[in-house]
């Protein structure tokens, strides 16, 4: 029978180049809910899935606040999310002490990056199997960034990782051009709108499983920081409300719809 | 039992005996006592567009003019200049330092650069640091530049960490024979942000002029320079004009003494 | 699992005997819901990508040069079979291990890696009279990527810029190493390190990741440019002028300074470039730098720009149904646009050059549907 000799171990390429275990490692974000970033030209917002193990139990985290300036959300093994956003507050806070400076998010992002890089060059090490959503602002305005277990990052405009994220990044894909000009209200619908698309059959968005995390710059100048806030519960039901079923109907006015 | 604090955590002398103190042939390890060749005076003011920074071009040894060429105003970045009195070498080791820094801020492009305040937190943070370890560098720094909002910044950080911020700032000898001169032009930073750029200029020269005449350690061969959003003017060999020194034959108390 | 059984037809090119597959059916072994395992004789020989539900599948077989399509509904392969310059590592075990030779001398993990380097986007680099140009081709693998953003090709000094084509995360560390070793060399010798010597030490620094099983080598070919200045340079950290006769060793009347180009590859072997190509498209890339005639030290680095642009849009002509993006940067001599330092080049220029490479290849173009025009006529 045929068995595949070259997956055991990150420190192994196969004839053609790969590097399974690293592969394989970005198959557990994909069992992670799905999450969705967006930015536009004044607002970084993050939307994520909350899972329950059972009825009585609580939701898992998703969106993690890292400094004032910005936050993640994360699909995948949350325990390796939660080393990386560690570190990531660690280096933020670093930053401010040192220099007394919000740290620059390409940097820190970078240093993750290279992190997990380590973990697919050296033996006995593991990939991390989490993806993240790393959104902020800086000097240089909004961000959005995608972290993978390969150390890949890559700054996008929208991007959703994890379970059935296909149909988030295919609506994202096709309201690409309204996020730039979008208000921060706008921005967030339509990151639950794209969330939504990817909802199982007979699941909905509700105040328990959804979490919203926003982060903007405003004023002259675009000076001013509108500190990172992740929403819960309650606080998210203004939105959860306007991208239920239908609601739809009105908000969709000159949006194309899927039949 | 010997109940008092100095004792605390100390094997008992009734037991183990005194403590021998014969181990320490050496006498303890010891760090720089004193400062070797030198730089005196550093002289900034605050104006309404930015700052002026002044030192001359004397390095010391002792009472010994050692050096006569040495530049003690170093440019960060186009942005910020610092300017160093005290120990020489320990200045060109922060020099260096802020080099590399420089060289690393660069990484990224032009986007992110650090600005004089952000500068300023960094060395007062590494002067404490040293200072910590008994180990000072034995400098007093003197930081102009734009802060984050793009006002005029001046400030000082020195071999024990202290910091201190004004609209007119002086080192060594100058903060006792020139920051008096300097607070007549502007005292306070109201003051300050009415004066021009060549008021402050002149002010500066003036109180150089002073201390060349005063400090037996210095020389009327400086650097100035004049820091503002434009970016830096930064001159290395200016030479004292219109020196006076009629008023020296009043001068007694020193030397020999005709009558 | 699922096994796809088909009874394909094969046929077997008679050049190539040692190629072995005798058996009549393959199996597409499924093994998760998106990869199709090709298995013949029980030896794995292609892995695909399971991109469509029905229609033709496309496998690269371990070489990376075999193409295999076939349709499940017709159950016969439409392609033909390349043998495999693997077929001596797949299958011993001795292509498992790093930093461990084959029995006739190969450490095929370190071959392994080269195909890694070999499916990367183009990179380039050319060595121009006053300076160094470095492109890349950057596919565009979504749209949600934001344009512009996600720089290929990173500063190392001030004076040295570099670029990778293979695992971008590899290329990530080998240049936080680099700019390391660039620090460093400044920290001990209180001035720059030249190109040279920073391509010594990064083919020192990916030698040795061929050297241990603990370890794999870097999945990238990396190339470093820069301009190691032509003039007496102020030791750093220095505040006075120094001694006027500056620092000795120096030969009356040779030239010191100017452009360097190195490409470093996964062995950790290097070597200096007129004119460096890696990646995908690296045979045509280099074809085309070969017409340049860069020896001859006479291309100037505006000129180069343009050329570099080129070959890029040419090495991507083979890639067509992609997107990509361009990224280029220079350094130029002292006296040059950037002042001896790693730059970008400024966007009108790149706008200009990239101009003129689509122009080129449209015409180009039009050449070739002429000349078969001519044919059809004939």
């Amino acid at each position: 029978m045929f068995r595949n000799n070259y997956d055991n171990d990150s420190v192994t390429f196969s004839p053609q180049g790969r590097i399974f275990q690293v592969e394989y490692a970005s198959e557990a974000v994909k069992q992670g809910s799905v999450v969705v970033g967006l930015v536009s030209k004044t607002h970084a917002v993050l939307v994520a899935l909350k899972r329950n193990a059972e009825e009585l139990s609580s939701y898992q985290k998703k969106v993690i606040a890292i400094d004032e300036h910005l936050g993640l959300a994360l699909a995948g093994l949350a325990s390796d999310a939660r080393v990386l956003s560690n570190f990531m507050k660690q280096q933020s806070l670093s930053s401010r002490l040192t220099y007394g400076r919000a740290i620059p998010l390409s940097r820190l992002v970078n240093s993750i990056g290279d992190r997990a890089q380590t973990n697919t060059q050296h033996y006995g090490k593991r990939p991390y199997g989490v993806g993240l959503l790393v959104a902020g602002v800086d000097e240089t305005g909004p961000h959005l960034f995608e972290f993978q277990p390969s150390g890949m990052t890559q700054e996008m405009v929208a991007c959703a990782i994890g379970a059935r994220s296909q149909m988030a990044r295919t609506y994202l894909e096709r309201n690409l051009d309204k996020f730039a000009d979008a208000g921060r209200e706008e921005l967030v619908v339509h990151g639950l709108k794209a969330l939504k698309e990817s909802l199982a059959q007979d699941k909905e968005l509700t105040v328990e499983n959804c979490s919203v995390g926003v982060v903007g710059v405003r004023g002259e100048g675009m000076k001013a920081i509108e500190g990172f806030k992740l929403f819960d519960g309650q606080d998210v039901k203004q939105w959860v409300d306007m991208v239920a079923e239908g609601a739809e109907e009105t908000a969709e006015e000159g949006m194309d719809v899927d039949s | 039992m010997n109940h008092l604090p100095q004792a605390w955590g100390r094997p008992r002398d009734d037991v183990y005996g005194a403590y021998d103190h014969a181990y320490l042939q050496n006498g303890p390890k010891q760090h720089t006592q004193s400062p070797a060749v030198t730089g005196t005076s550093v002289l900034a003011l605050k104006f309404k567009d930015g700052v002026v920074i002044a030192a001359d071009n004397l390095a010391s040894y002792g009472s010994l003019a050692r050096f006569t060429d040495v530049k003690r105003l170093r440019k960060f970045a186009d942005t910020t200049v610092v300017g160093f009195g005290g120990d020489v070498s320990d200045m060109q080791y922060l020099d260096r330092l802020l080099n590399s820094l420089d060289i690393e801020e660069a990484y990224g492009g032009s986007s992110h650069t650090l600005n004089a305040q952000n500068l300023h937190t960094y060395l007062s943070k590494v002067m404490y640091k040293r200072r910590s370890e008994f180990n000072p560098l034995w400098n007093q720094l003197l930081v102009a530049g734009l802060d984050g909002e793009g006002k005029p910044f001046l400030a000082s950080a020195d071999l024990l960490g202290t910091t201190f911020s004004s609209p007119s700032l002086a080192t060594g000898f100058g903060a006792h024979l020139a920051q008096p001169l300097l607070r007549k032009v502007a005292f306070d930073e109201e003051a300050a942000a009415k004066l021009t750029v060549e008021e402050a200029v002149e002010a500066i020269k003036e109180s150089m002029k002073v201390l060349f005449y005063r400090d037996a350690r210095s020389l009327d061969k400086y650097s100035i320079a004049v820091v503002t959003k434009d970016g830096i003017d930064l001159k290395q060999d200016e030479k004292l004009e219109k020196q006076s020194w009629a008023f020296a034959d009043q001068i007694r108390g020193y030397g020999t003494q005709i009558n | 699992m699922v096994f796809v059984q088909v009874s394909p037809r094969l046929r077997f090119p008679s050049k190539f005997p040692k190629l072995s597959f005798s058996v009549k059916q393959f199996e597409a072994n499924h093994v998760t819901g998106a990869d199709l395992y090709f298995v013949a004789s029980g030896i794995q020989f292609g892995h695909a990508n399971q991109t469509r539900a029905s229609g033709a599948w496309r496998a690269q077989a371990p070489d990376g040069c075999q193409t295999i399509g076939f349709k499940p509904s017709h159950h016969s392969i439409t392609s033909t079979v390349v043998p495999n310059t693997f077929s001596t590592s797949i299958g011993t075990g001795y292509d498992l291990t790093n930093s461990v030779f084959s029995p006739d001398g190969r450490n095929f993990q370190v071959e392994y890696a080269v195909k890694a380097v070999e499916n990367g986007g183009t990179s380039i680099g050319i060595r121009c009279k006053d300076g160094v140009v470095l492109a890349v081709e950057k596919v565009i693998s979504s749209k949600l990527l934001k344009a512009g953003a996600n720089k290929r090709i990173a500063t190392v000094d001030r004076h040295i810029g570099a670029v990778s084509s293979g695992l971008v995360p590899d290329g990530r560390h080998f240049v936080s190493r680099a700019r390391d070793e660039a620090s460093s060399w400044r920290s001990t010798y209180k001035t720059p390190i030249t190109v040279k010597d920073l391509a010594s030490r990064m083919g020192g620094y990916l030698q040795a990741y061929t050297l241990y099983s603990s370890v794999r080598p870097f999945g990238i070919t990396g190339i470093v440019a820069g301009w190691d200045s032509e003039l007496e340079l102020p030791v750093d950290g220095q505040v006075g002028s120094g001694p006027k006769i500056g620092s000795g060793g120096k030969v009356e009347g040779k030239k010191y300074g100017g452009p360097g180009l190195f490409m470093i590859e996964p062995s950790g072997q290097y070597w200096g470039y007129y004119g460096a190509a890696t990646g995908k498209g690296r045979q045509t890339a280099k074809a085309e730098l070969e017409k340049l005639d860069l020896a001859a030290g006479k291309l100037s680095l505006q000129d180069g720009v343009k050329e570099a642009a080129r070959i890029i849009y040419v090495a991507h002509a083979d890639n067509k149904d992609k997107e990509f993006e361009l990224e280029m940067t220079w350094i130029s001599s002292l006296d040059g646009p950037t002042k001896g330092r790693h730059e970008e080049v400024p966007k009108d220029i790149l706008e200009e050059a990239e101009k003129l490479a689509k122009k080129h290849l449209d015409d180009d173009d039009d050449e070739e549907e002429t000349k078969e025009d001519d044919k059809m006529e004939e």
